[in-house]
């Protein structure tokens, strides 16, 4: 373990990150124009670089996150691209504003999705393997629904977001991209 | 004040407007001439504002009405807090108080019926401005004076309901499968209509 790593741990747990700036330039690439979100604690450094204001996206603050769906159902149907930022959590929470946008009436959403409370022993590993609940229900939970996903786990799979964009709008319905581990500032 | 009576003369003066509706508004607009502009937030209780909210963000240049229900504000409450924060001066959002859920089907009396200050919490909560009118010829003289100002705005309308169909001579009601699919294409036929379509396919 390096110096850095030993004085604060968290370093060591950098290559399964991924930059703020980087996933805005993926959505940028996109064509993506609004985000609407509840935020989500994993990806505290995006929603900094968002409401910033210098990412040349607009955000829409949600209180909840059947809210953060329909308001994107609104931006689409006005002819605008949206990405919905909430966490594991949330996409729980806002699943029948999932089912009745996304799946019944056929709106292409993207969904990213932070894993709210991976344990550190499990980056690198499978999150289907994780001892905790609220992570390891997750994809088996989107796969029942019907919502295909990619996992964005580093550097690595940033070509992910574009894919689960592409996705959404080829199939008009939801994707999700699941990121893994805290967003890197 | 009937809703069916009270929606004659909202959609008499929307002009360009969208109008996202929900519940027993939802009911009454399916008796008025078709618009376009017009989408049911359906099968979705409490959805009907935010999808105004986003809407209205899209499109600065046209008001956007949402014709929503007493019960159905209640389930998304929060969403009062996310209009205000947003301010779109381009959003009204008309509430039908009832204060009953599945009014005509079932009348089941609406959680705070008897207690909630609707108007009081869009207040609350920073709407630009927001009143209470129980009467049509009230709806009538003060619609304009409403558009005319700027949004978010939110009235209530306080509107009657009729007696309950379900019942031992009438047990049931069958949902067709166009409840499960109008949303989606009221949505899509909005996004031809304002030529979203044409501008991703250029």
């Amino acid at each position: 373990m390096s110096a850095l790593a030993k004085e604060n741990p968290m370093k060591q747990f950098s290559k399964h990150s991924v930059s703020a700036q980087a996933m805005v330039d993926a959505f940028k690439r996109c064509g993506i124009d609004y985000v609407t979100t509840v935020p989500d604690m994993v990806q505290i450094a995006l929603h900094q670089l968002l409401d910033s204001g210098e990412s040349g996206l607009k955000v829409v603050h949600c209180t909840t996150e059947d809210q953060a769906i329909e308001v994107a159902g609104g931006l689409y149907a006005g002819g605008k691209n949206v990405a919905v930022i909430v966490q594991n959590q949330g996409l729980y929470a806002g699943i029948n504003s999932l089912r009745a946008l996304g799946l019944d009436s056929k709106v292409p959403l993207l969904f990213v999705i932070g894993q709210f409370g991976r344990e550190f022993s499990n980056l690198g590993g499978n999150p289907r393997d994780s001892k905790r609940r609220v992570v390891f229900l997750l994809e088996p939970l989107l796969e029942t629904l019907g919502v295909p996903y990619w996992r964005l786990e580093g550097p690595d799979d940033m070509g992910n977001v574009e894919a689960a964009w592409k996705a959404s709008r080829e199939r008009s319905g939801p994707a999700a991209l699941i990121v893994g581990h805290f967003v890197g500032w | 004040m009937k809703t069916l009576d009270a929606c004659k003369i909202l959609d008499a003066h929307r002009d360009d407007a969208i109008v996202v509706c929900t519940m027993g508004a939802m009911n009454a607009l399916d008796k008025l001439p078709l618009n376009p502009l017009t989408m049911a937030c359906v099968p979705l209780m409490g959805g009907a504002a935010s999808i105004g909210l986003g809407l209205a963000l899209a499109r600065p240049e046209r008001k956007v009405f949402v014709f929503d229900g007493d019960a159905s504000l209640l389930m998304e409450l929060g969403g009062l807090v996310s209009i205000s924060h947003a301010r779109p001066k381009n959003l009204y959002h008309f509430v039908f108080n009832n204060s009953i859920q599945f009014a005509g089907l079932g009348n089941l009396e609406t959680p705070g019926a008897r207690s909630a200050d609707l108007v009081a919490m869009a207040k609350a909560c920073g709407f630009e401005a927001a009143q209470r009118i129980d009467a049509l010829d009230d709806l009538e003289s003060r619609l304009k004076g409403i558009l005319a100002g700027p949004g978010p705005s939110f009235v209530e309308v306080v509107v009657e309901y009729d007696a309950p169909a379900l019942g031992t001579e009438n047990p049931a009601v069958e949902m067709t499968d166009e409840r499960f699919t109008r949303m989606g294409d009221e949505i899509r036929r909005i996004r031809h209509h304002l030529g979203c379509d044409a501008a991703v396919a250029a």
